[in-house]
């Protein structure tokens, strides 16, 4: 199996594993409550929010890649504070390429979200209320439990794009071996060298692999705690 | 003791209301759409209206002059819902904990045993609210409700959904709340059968006003307030179990008469209410002889009050209690009741229903 | 009217409709190129010429040649290949995919170190070039260093100098030459590896440094048809880029042209 792709190749798996799983873990506290406040609220502005959380979904890759760079570069307003105030750099580093999978990833998960927010009966909430629990506490104790299989499924539809981003990663923080050699930028090398084509179909299929394995075990997480929340 | 005054305009109808609860339950007695809902969810802070004042005891809920509402989960109150709202995530056992654990630490708390045996619900504890038929999770509900420390309870039509056995089988748990437990309880219904039971006061409600409110025998013996509708009229009498008779028959004694019911399941020395439908009672002038009815009970015309149909509704002071009589205008006339007239009340034995018998304290 | 005199007769009207067909072009036809990314500038000049020249319409894509090989070997509907290194176009021939006899060697070119900004400091480039040091915390901009020719050729020249396994690391690879430039224009990469005739595309780009010739393989730019699709609009482009009026267009851009 360690023979089965170079290890050039098995980096670039790494570091997809490593770029996805980021980008979900910090879109999960800001998707969920913006999920939440599109689905429950209503205030000046949620159509703009809403346009705003479906952008990197319409406008090509390219061009959210390149917003990145303008923004998040070393020379852009927020990259450059960044880099003085806290040293975190997302130029050209692995950062970056979990910033532009994130952004690509997060319409899909405020949209699961949302959707399972929306399936939840506010008289459920309501009578927590009355029962003594303020706000915070329904969200805890009621809504929570009752939108975890569509925050699973949320996470997962992130994680499968974060794995699979390409026009907006190559464009901001280009092709680098180790820190933005991503598995998809990792194929579109590959299918530009002679001889490449090979490799770029065994990394391919362990990319189909990883995805379809993640597909799956979501299906499972969701159903079982969906039967829990069901009441079987 | 309950204070409220609330006004909130809708689309078409305007609730105007304002009563005061004592301990006890409270019905809020009228046909749908008078207004009850909307009284209720105004106590529980689920509703705020244009203008109020709602107080329980000394502690303030709701004065819009100035500018006090204290959000629901801050009120104390038990709601119980007349769709149950079990939250479906958790057991039985986690819903029935999950009020107690939002009440403030220096509340008087119910115990969780004695509510779990109150309510017949023991077997139920590690069951999913989805497992659990109609009648068991309005149990549970109830349960829920009391274990959360409330100031209050407040029960919106929590019969409504369940069928004729299940409601039989629910109405004793709330009669048992009602002598057992000192919470006082705001209940709403539009079931003549179920104020009958287990009102202490009723707070009558028409298109949005208070028509009448008092103890339950006064309101429900009064023939100009009738929130149901003259068919649904019906007084109630407070009655003590002297013996059962081996012919399938209960022998009660109200206020010195004799009273025979069908069996009932309490035991001698057992005090009762009964209600008594307006349409099951015969009036005569005379006390009738040779009929089949077995309750025959004498007293003097209160007030006769015409419908607008051919009916008329007749109100009878007896030793037992207030009796009301629905029958036709004609006959009022040619029998010529009168206030201060005499006349006797025939009430057949069988045409009691168990369900208008329930346990419990004195009807006001 | 006998047989043989029929035939010879309906064999000669046939080839005077040939001639008139073959000396009419037909009107508006496209020529798709398909060229490395370097040429920008001085195609989009010699498109418009040759389009208002011919009547005949251009459809130029630029990208890395590395792209432009692939995407020729699965079916894209080239009909005029023009590939910054020699090797993507070996590659093509290979397989087939070159029409015999159309291709030629059509520019030089030269490889340069950028810098941003108007006013950068000259670079002495040899083996002593502390290229690490200069580049402090940024990276280089570099177009794919295993597949474009831009990156190919810079790899190769760093290394024959002996700075490659130094600045391997900090190189910032492009799918294109022209990204490459684009990352140093904006200063998010300090400095960059492109062609000579790239340095001039962009004003906030100052060419510091030149890669001396022997440190890489002569930086060839050939011209071809794709097989099957040089037609006559194709063939016309093909010599159209060896004349006087492109000529003028490379020299501007700063091309050489490759001895024939």
């Amino acid at each position: 199996m360690a023979d089965w792709l170079s290890p050039a190749e098995w980096e670039a798996v790494r570091l997809s594993l490593r770029v996805a799983f980021w980008a979900t873990l910090f879109s999960l506290p800001i998707g969920i409550p913006v999920a939440y406040a599109l689905a429950r609220w209503r205030f000046p502005g949620r159509e703009a929010l809403n346009v705003l959380v479906h952008l990197p979904l319409i406008m090509p890759p390219v061009v959210t890649g390149y917003l990145l760079l303008l923004t998040f570069g070393t020379r852009g307003p927020v990259g450059g504070f960044l880099d003085s105030a806290l040293d975190l750099t997302f130029a050209f580093r692995w950062t970056g390429a979990a910033l532009a999978a994130g952004v690509m990833a997060f319409p899909f998960m405020v949209r699961a979200v949302r959707l399972s927010i929306e399936a939840v009966d506010p008289k459920l909430e309501q009578a927590a209320s009355t029962l003594g629990a303020s706000r915070p506490w329904v969200f805890l104790t009621v809504t929570l439990p009752l939108i975890l299989p569509g925050i699973i499924a949320g996470t997962v539809l992130a994680f499968a794009k974060g794995m699979g981003e390409f026009g907006a990663t190559i464009t901001f923080v280009s092709n680098i071996p180790g820190q933005t050699r991503t598995i998809p930028l990792a194929i579109d090398l590959l299918l530009e060298t002679p001889g490449g084509e090979a490799r770029a179909a065994r990394l391919a299929g362990l990319s189909i692999m990883l995805a379809a394995t993640a597909l799956a075990l979501s299906e499972w997480i969701s159903r079982r705690v969906a039967s829990r929340v069901g009441g079987r | 003791m309950l204070e409220i005054a609330v006004r909130h305009a809708f689309p078409g109808f305007t609730l105007d209301a304002a009563l005061t609860a004592p301990p006890g339950v409270t019905v809020l007695f009228g046909r749908s759409g008078s207004g009850k809902t909307t009284l209720v969810d105004a106590v529980a802070g689920l509703l705020m209206p244009d203008a109020g004042r709602i107080a329980a005891g000394d502690l303030v809920l709701l004065d819009t002059e100035r500018g006090v509402r204290l959000p629901p989960h801050r009120r104390r109150l038990g709601y119980v819902f007349q769709d149950g709202r079990l939250l479906p995530h958790l057991t039985v056992r986690r819903n029935l904990a999950y009020g107690a654990w939002f009440a403030p630490r220096g509340a008087p708390r119910e115990d969780m045993g004695r509510v779990v045996e109150l309510l017949g619900i023991g077997h139920l504890l590690d069951r999913r609210p989805a497992a659990l038929s109609g009648g068991e999770k309005q149990r549970v509900a109830i349960g829920r409700a009391l274990l959360s420390a409330p100031r209050l309870i407040l029960a919106d039509e929590p019969l409504a959904a369940l069928d004729e056995a299940r409601k039989a089988e629910i109405l004793p748990y709330f009669e048992r709340l009602r002598d057992e437990v000192s919470v006082p309880i705001l209940y709403v219904s539009h079931s003549a059968t179920e104020v009958a039971r287990l009102a202490t006061t009723v707070v009558a409600l028409e298109a949005g006003r208070v028509v009448a409110q008092g103890p339950a025998a006064e309101v429900l013996g009064d023939p100009a307030v009738l929130p149901a509708g003259a068919r649904e009229a019906g007084a109630v009498l407070a009655a003590v179990v002297v013996r059962h008779h081996s012919d399938g028959l209960s022998e009660l004694d109200a206020g010195g008469l004799a009273l025979f019911l069908p069996r009932v399941a309490q035991p001698p020395g057992a005090a009762l209410r009964v209600r008594i439908a307006a349409h099951d009672v015969i009036l005569s002038r005379g006390r009738p002889e040779g009929l089949s009815a077995l309750n025959v009970l004498p007293g003097v015309v209160r007030e006769v009050r015409p419908g607008e149909g051919p009916g008329a509704i007749v109100a009878l002071d007896t030793p037992a209690g207030r009796l009301l009589a629905r029958i036709t205008r004609r006959s009022a006339a040619a029998l010529e009741l009168a206030p201060g007239v005499a006349a006797h009340a025939v009430v057949k034995t069988v045409s009691v229903a168990p369900s208008d018998v329930g346990g419990g304290r004195r009807a006001g | 009217m006998s047989k043989p005199i029929r035939r010879r007769r309906a064999a000669g009207a046939a080839a005077l409709a040939l001639a008139i067909a073959a000396a009419v072009p037909a009107s508006a036809e496209t020529v798709t190129v398909f060229a490395a990314a370097s040429l920008t500038d001085a195609l989009a000049e010699i498109e418009t010429r040759f389009e208002a020249v011919t009547g005949h319409d251009v459809a130029v894509s630029l990208a890395g040649s590395s792209a432009l090989a692939r995407q020729i070997r699965h079916g894209a509907p080239a009909d005029v290949f023009v590939s910054a290194d020699p090797g993507w176009m070996d590659v093509l021939e290979a397989d087939g995919l070159v029409e015999p006899g159309t291709r030629f060697d059509l520019l030089r070119n030269r490889l340069v170190l950028v810098a941003h900004g108007r006013g950068a400091e000259p670079v002495e480039i040899g083996p002593e070039t502390d290229l690490v040091g200069l580049l402090g915390d940024g990276r280089l901009a570099m177009a794919l260093v295993e597949a474009v020719p831009a990156g190919r050729y810079g790899k190769a020249a760093l290394e024959s100098l002996g700075l490659w396994d130094a600045v391997e690391d900090r190189v910032a690879q492009t799918d294109n030459v022209r990204a490459a430039l684009a990352l140093v224009a904006l200063g998010e990469a300090p400095y960059g590896i492109v062609y000579a005739t790239d340095a001039g595309a962009e004003d906030d780009v100052t060419v510091v440094g030149r890669f001396p010739a022997e440190t890489h393989p002569p930086i060839t730019y050939p011209a071809a048809g794709v097989a099957g699709r040089t037609g006559p609009a194709a063939a016309a482009f093909l010599s159209y880029l060896r004349g006087p009026a492109a000529r003028e267009a490379f020299d501007a851009a700063g091309f050489g042209m490759a001895r024939e």
